[in-house]
């Protein structure tokens, strides 16, 4: 499976002033010229960071959904859900979101 | 001839440019950067070339270079909404990048050329502190630090070396600064985001400080860059940096978590 028009869809969001509206304002129009599989469709809008992380998607475009708030996702639950399926490890405790600025459009 | 009268390289959080607005004189980040810019204005230079990883601005999956020098007569950036900082243009010096291009395809280096430029936060924190009022044209010089397979360490040392060798080779008169951008370890966006590989840093530091720069870029492969979390290898601008350095040491090498600072004199 190919994570690419996921890693597409984030790249957009960050990039293009356009797509960032019309992915807030209606998001299963906006996906539906994406061809995602079923798997990718019901993650990403579920904003299921950890299965996300975990098919290969690209953690620098993933902590997009966080910076721009899509699907459910946003800086207070983007650690715990990327974490989520994963091993404890001890280095998560040190691990904290530190604040990331917003820009009002 | 051209002249290389310094070479440094320091990291581009975006926060910093606010935290120095919100509380001026706490961070040890805004100390770092004036040092490292009193350096610069000591040096004169007449050009800034810039080693830079792109954060998927200018670069996507849908082509994406290894190496690629930016040629661009003037861009704009950061290009993110989410940076707090001021926005700026940045003058290029065409000259300058056309004939890096054309010497680095014949030494055998098959970069990438653009003529256009989206500027990300990577490229322009740097300048904000050290090419304040943007008086210094730039040339951007990418590696892609961000997606598998990166290029060898070893690689981009090299690329450094070329990139020394053409300065002294160029036929104009400028006097060139050298500038890598990045951090030693970081992670934005993945499960280990917040923690900081600090051997791996102080190994770095401890090697730079030594003017070990081939050990350092033996040592950087892109499996213990991965361990170090998904933005550590911005490293390979810093690996680009000391093969451009000869035998120079640096004047100091400082660390701030995962952050370096470093100056060397090259003149």
């Amino acid at each position: 499976m190919s994570t690419y028009l996921i890693n597409k869809i984030l790249y957009l969001t960050d990039n293009d002033a356009d797509f960032r509206k019309r992915i807030k304002e209606d998001p299963e129009a906006t996906l539906r010229a994406f061809r995602l599989s079923k798997e990718e469709h019901e993650a990403l809008t579920s904003g299921a960071v950890g299965r996300l992380y975990q098919m290969g998607v690209h953690t620098f475009l993933l902590n997009h959904l966080s910076r721009y708030e899509l699907f459910g996702v946003n800086r207070d639950n983007y650690l715990s859900r990327i974490r989520e399926g994963l091993a404890y490890d001890p280095r998560f405790e040190q691990g904290n979101m530190p604040v990331q600025y917003f820009v009002k459009e | 001839m051209a002249k290389l009268v310094l070479a440094a390289g320091v990291p581009h959080p975006p926060r910093l440019v606010r935290d120095i607005a919100e509380s001026p004189g706490k961070t040890k980040g805004e100390a770092l950067m004036k040092q490292v810019r009193l350096y610069v204005e000591k040096a004169e230079p007449d050009v800034i070339i810039e080693v830079d990883s792109d954060h998927f601005v200018n670069f996507f999956y849908n082509n994406l270079p290894t190496f690629c020098i930016g040629m661009a007569e003037e861009a704009e950036g950061p290009q993110e909404i989410w940076c707090p900082m001021p926005r700026y243009v940045v003058r290029g010096h065409v000259p300058l990048a056309k004939a890096l291009f054309r010497y680095g395809v014949h030494a055998k280096f098959d970069m990438a050329v653009a003529h256009e430029l989206r500027l990300d936060h990577s490229l322009v924190v740097p300048l904000h502190f050290l090419n304040p009022a943007m008086e210094l044209p730039v040339v951007p010089l990418y590696t892609n630090g961000f997606v598998s397979p990166l290029p060898l360490a070893t690689r981009c040392f090299s690329l450094g070396r070329m990139v020394r060798r053409f300065i002294e080779a160029w036929d104009g008169n400028e006097r060139v600064a050298l500038v890598a951008s990045g951090s030693f370890a970081m992670d934005v966006g993945g499960p280990l985001r917040g923690w900081t590989d600090t051997p791996w840093v102080e190994t770095i530091s401890r090697l730079l400080v030594r003017g070990q720069y081939q050990a350092l870029a033996r040592r950087a492969t892109e499996e213990r860059i991965a361990a170090a979390g998904n933005n550590s290898g911005e490293l390979l601008n810093w690996v680009t940096v000391t093969g451009a350095v000869g035998n120079a040491k640096p004047l100091f090498v400082e660390v701030d978590d995962g952050y370096g600072y470093a100056v060397w004199e090259t003149a």
